[in-house]
């Protein structure tokens, strides 16, 4: 009878390591990029007039706080960003455990915390935009002048 | 026949403005949003001031050419279940408010 009882206390133990949950720090498949973004065939520019149409208010704000940085600032943005879709799902994956798991991982945060708001920090805005952004023409510059 | 249809459209793009002209101190959001309310448009008061705000720099910036693409930036906006009409009153209203020199763009689609 003891041994039983043990037994089942060592199934259950070993049962609940092997489904220990991930680390709270890590990236998840949605966070702290959501997926949309993650997956999307879209470019910066697709994503960006997207959300001038369908999330406006969500797009101003971006873009004041845009129109507040240096031109250095804004240039930096611009080029992290373009990196950032220029890789594939597994790029970009890696990208969002490495922010997830280091504070310090993007340096351009130093100067904007939220220099990718617009694309990163709200899974209902990545799912508005990647759902039209295809039909915005690829590298239209101008969404960046408001 | 038609003329005068046209004519009553252009009448009521300017008419409103008389009526809801509002003293100088006053808060052109709260304006909008009594205007709105006349129409049964609703919502936060903050979210329609920014659209009607974002639909004039639409127009200043080119993003819209037309009162068409105005109005139908306006539609995509508001509240499910809302009319063309009224996407077309807000309109109005937040060019009367927020750029009143843009109110030939609506008489221009008026004609």
């Amino acid at each position: 009878m003891w041994i039983k009882a043990s037994v089942a206390a060592a199934v259950v133990t070993v049962a609940a390591m092997g489904f220990a949950p991930v680390a709270s720090a890590d990236a998840t498949d949605d966070y702290p990029i959501p997926n949309r973004i993650l997956r999307t065939p879209c470019t910066a520019e697709q994503i960006m007039a997207a959300a001038r149409d369908v999330e406006p208010v969500y797009y101003e704000r971006y873009m004041i706080d845009y129109n507040n940085k240096s031109p250095e600032v804004h240039q930096a943005v611009q080029d992290r960003i373009h990196w950032f879709f220029s890789m594939d799902y597994a790029g970009r994956r890696q990208y969002s455990e490495d922010t997830a798991t280091n504070a310090f991982y993007e340096q351009l945060a130093w100067n904007w915390p939220n220099w990718a708001k617009l694309f990163f920090n709200n899974k209902g805005v990545a799912a508005h935009t990647t759902d039209i952004c295809m039909q915005y023409p690829r590298d239209d510059m101008s969404v960046w002048n408001w | 026949m038609k003329g005068i249809r046209l004519a009553s459209i252009a009448a009521a793009a300017i008419t409103p403005a008389l009526v809801f002209a509002a003293p100088a101190h006053a808060d052109p959001d709260t304006d909008f949003a009594k205007e709105l309310h006349t129409y049964g448009i609703y919502g936060q008061k903050d979210y329609n001031a920014w659209i009607g705000k974002i639909t004039c720099k639409r127009l200043y910036n080119g993003v819209d050419q037309d009162a068409d693409k105005s109005a139908k930036f306006v539609f995509l906006q508001m509240q499910k279940g809302s009319t063309t009409e009224q996407a077309w009153q807000f309109l109005g209203a937040a060019l009367r408010t927020y750029c009143p020199d843009k109110l030939p763009v609506l008489e221009a689609a008026a004609r």
